[in-house]
């Protein structure tokens, strides 16, 4: 089990959303405010650590003709528990991300880490394999809250923080107005500004990523 | 080959059976609050749009495919609910229509519309307080362009005569049962 390995995956090198391309639906439609983001990214981090263990736990008995159908069962059931509990506990959040909690059920990227990840690997291992991956989705989904809400309408923690009121978990929280409404790029809000705040992010990363190996094989050449 | 199917159903009954014990269970503890919570925000709702002691849920047999449900508020008028298509999806509303026939008010309980101009109809701005102010106490609704009197959101005609049909058919639908 390399831990060190595992987190540099979930973050950077197989980053769910930026790197694997998976749950592109959610990350454009619902990363407008930072209780959104957080929100999603939670929910999701929570859903994929509970079906990584259980399908972990199985992988000896799932028969290999059925697995599908199987994590399918469990991923729904997960999602239907975290759905019925925001519902029931954290209204707010339930109604602003609406019809994409449920639809987490056929977010690739649990089904995908399920398939690749926690079939053929240990508890723990998968538990952890969740835990960064999940991690590595929100701070994605954060990053283009942070960007959208900011250059879109000009505020900083929507939902989440007041000037006021300091943090507001249920959701009522104004935000901080940095600059007014109105100069801000409201195309931004709308889902194709997701895709273009996308696009940039998986760009930067790229250029990262590749600074870094260029750096790497520089150093072995010095070496030799 | 028989057996093998057998043995997949077998697992896959007591995994599915397994899975829908849990969610037996969370919706046991859960679906008391779901209600109680859903039911506060449409109060919250219609005391905004006809304020009364107590709203009386009445049949409805007009027929009319956008009126969910109407409530009779005391002997002030109808709360009613509708569900009209907008830009971006549909919109749920309460309208509150007046015994005389006018509308008291309207909230929207529901929508998807396009953020910074169409979802100003459903925004507790005061942008759009301010918007939904203008159907108090008038009795046909149409936007300008229409030749009514209700001044559209700019940049949303199509959310502002959405909200304006769901306001109509609301009064016609108090007709048939007032």
């Amino acid at each position: 089990m390399n831990v060190k390995k595992q987190l540099k995956d979930g973050l950077i090198t197989q980053n769910p959303v930026l790197v694997q391309l998976l749950g592109m639906c959610s990350t454009m439609a619902i990363t407008t405010s930072l209780f959104n983001g957080l929100g999603m990214g939670l929910s999701v981090l929570i859903i994929l650590t509970c079906c990584n263990i259980v399908i972990s736990l199985l992988r000896k008995i799932i028969p290999n003709d059925i697995r599908i159908a199987i994590y399918v069962v469990v991923i729904a059931g997960f999602v239907t528990v975290v759905d019925l509990l925001l519902q029931a506990f954290i209204p707010a959040l339930s109604s602003a991300l609406g019809v994409f909690i449920p639809l987490i059920v056929v977010n690739c990227i649990i089904i995908g880490r399920a398939e690749a990840f926690a079939a053929k690997n240990t508890l723990g291992a998968s538990a952890l394999d969740g835990i960064f991956q999940g991690i590595g989705y929100t701070i994605v989904l954060v990053a283009m809250c942070v960007i959208r809400e900011f250059l879109g309408t000009g505020a900083f923690g929507g939902g989440l923080l007041d000037p006021v009121k300091g943090l507001c978990l249920d959701g009522t929280g104004a935000g901080f107005q940095i600059f007014p409404a109105e100069y801000g790029v409201s195309i931004l809000t709308l889902p194709f500004g997701g895709f273009l705040t996308l696009g940039c992010l998986i760009a930067l990363t790229q250029y990262a990523m590749r600074k870094s190996e260029e750096k790497k094989a520089a150093k072995k050449e010095e070496v030799k | 080959m028989n057996n093998k199917i057998v043995k997949l159903a077998l697992i896959l009954f007591a995994v599915s059976a397994a899975v829908a014990l849990c969610l037996g269970l969370v919706n046991g503890i859960t679906a008391e609050r779901i209600k109680v919570i859903a039911d506060e925000k449409l109060a919250a709702a219609m005391n905004a749009v006809l304020p009364a002691d107590d709203y009386q849920p009445v049949d409805y047999t007009g027929g009319d495919v956008l009126v969910d449900s109407i409530y009779k508020a005391g002997d002030k008028g109808y709360v009613v609910q509708c569900t009209v298509s907008g830009s971006q999806g549909s919109i749920t509303m309460l309208t509150g229509v007046a015994a005389d026939g006018t509308v008291t008010g309207i909230s929207v309980l529901e929508s998807g519309e396009t953020p910074g101009l169409g979802a100003i109809a459903a925004s507790s701005s005061e942008k759009g307080e301010t918007w939904r102010a203008q159907f108090q106490g008038i009795s046909s609704a149409a936007v300008t362009k229409d030749g009514g009197q209700i001044q559209a959101i700019s940049g949303a005609t199509i959310t502002s005569r959405a909200i304006c049909t769901g306001v109509t058919a609301a009064q016609n639908a108090v007709k048939t049962v007032g």
